[in-house]
């Protein structure tokens, strides 16, 4: 991996543009999708966005009969194919951390992909609380 | 890499790999029912034939399915000749007879011209065009709980003895692959029905939302040897979950930096 993305919990405001940004980036047919990141607060005026961790031992992977999922080496991001992804809900009932989910406008399962190698919830926050950099 | 030619163009494509990869990659439409990038190909609709022919075969060709032919160097492959599109209508012809009730057949048929299938229409069916795509991703999942049963006209996919099949963990992935929808099932107050047998749905322990079947997280559990417990929250609850853990490791690293 040649890049890292990187959450900074204490510098969310919880603006929401990371949430509209994701949402649009992954339209379909001019609809917008279901967002990937969701900034929740946990305590006043405290906000985390809470999107994929791209583990390092995905449980999403693991869980998943058809190798559905596997990283993208260059991006880090582990992607959902979704042609041979059956919509068995595997990973979205495994990931501990509840960033595999349903999108029901488009009816599929998704995940964030890190918008292939330039993540727009990083462009468009604008305090920083996301980022996506290279490392070494 | 092998060079091939597809309706006059030429194409680069990796030895071995099946030719109906390379013609939809190059944006060909053709129509192949049971083909899924999970399972292995088969061959069983028969409709993603294209014609095939070598320099040095002097004219000669063949038709096979392309989505069982392996890539050789040197392959001349066309895929709307006459002779093809009129092999297709009358395969559709014939799934329209089996099919009367399919949506996805009808369309194909009037997509080919077909108002009324020129075949006696098959009593009482179940719209299922047999191309096994349902039993082969249960064999890719290890459970193989259906298979094809009986012979010739009485041909049918079902369980064991028409009985609930025991090795079902119901996944639903053989409902989600069937390309004509024929595999029924319901999500009904936390129990899920499918091949007349019943799943006990987890429920998350926060909001009672149900994602997946006790039997499927036991399955995954088991197989991957992932902890059960990642299988007790639904999706929603998780993420407030984690933004509550997250919270207290800001709030611990403040404290230290402080």
């Amino acid at each position: 991996m040649k890049f890292r993305f990187k959450v900074t919990p204490n510098l969310c405001i919880g603006c929401r543009t990371c949430e509209l940004a994701c949402a649009f980036t992954h339209q379909q047919n001019s609809k917008p999708g279901r967002s990937r990141i969701y900034p929740i607060s946990y305590a006043p005026d405290k906000w985390v966005p809470v999107t994929c961790l791209q583990c390092d031992d995905p449980a999403c992977v693991k869980a998943c009969m058809f190798d559905a999922l596997r990283r993208n080496e260059e991006t880090g991001a582990i992607e959902l194919d979704k042609e041979r992804c059956v919509k068995c809900n595997a990973c979205v009932a495994a990931c501990p951390f509840g960033c595999a989910l349903n999108d029901d406008v488009h009816d599929e399962v998704i995940k964030c992909d890190l918008c292939g190698g330039n993540p727009a919830c990083a462009a468009f926050c604008p305090t920083k609380a996301l980022e996506y950099k290279r490392i070494a | 890499m092998a060079q091939i030619t597809i309706n006059g163009k030429v194409v680069k494509a990796r030895e071995g790999e099946m030719l109906l990869g390379v013609i939809k990659r190059e944006g060909i439409d053709i129509p192949a029912l049971c083909d899924h990038p999970a399972i292995e190909p088969t061959g069983n609709c028969r409709l993603c034939m294209v014609e095939i022919s070598r320099a040095e075969w002097e004219g000669w060709k063949k038709y096979v399915t392309s989505c069982l032919y392996p890539v050789e160097d040197g392959l001349i492959v066309h895929t709307h000749t006459p002779e093809l599109l009129e092999i297709r209508k009358n395969l559709i012809d014939l799934q329209l007879a089996r099919c009367p009730e399919s949506e996805l057949i009808q369309k194909m048929a009037e997509d080919y011209g077909i108002h009324k299938t020129s075949y006696e229409i098959r009593p009482d069916s179940d719209n299922c065009i047999m191309c096994y795509a349902c039993t082969r991703i249960c064999e890719v999942l290890g459970c193989s709980a259906i298979s094809p049963a009986m012979r010739g006209h009485d041909k049918k996919i079902a369980p064991p003895f028409d009985q609930p099949p025991p090795d079902c963990i119901g996944c639903l992935a053989c409902a989600k692959i069937c390309p004509t929808n024929v595999i029924k099932w319901h999500d009904e107050g936390g129990t899920r029905t499918i091949w007349d047998k019943s799943f006990e749905m987890i429920s998350c322990k926060q909001c009672g939302k149900k994602i997946i079947t006790k039997d499927f997280a036991a399955y995954i559990v088991e197989k991957r040897s992932l902890p059960p417990e990642y299988f007790d929250l639904c999706d929603d609850c998780k993420r407030v979950e984690t933004a509550r853990k997250m919270g207290e490791i800001v709030a611990r690293v403040e404290e230290v930096a402080l």
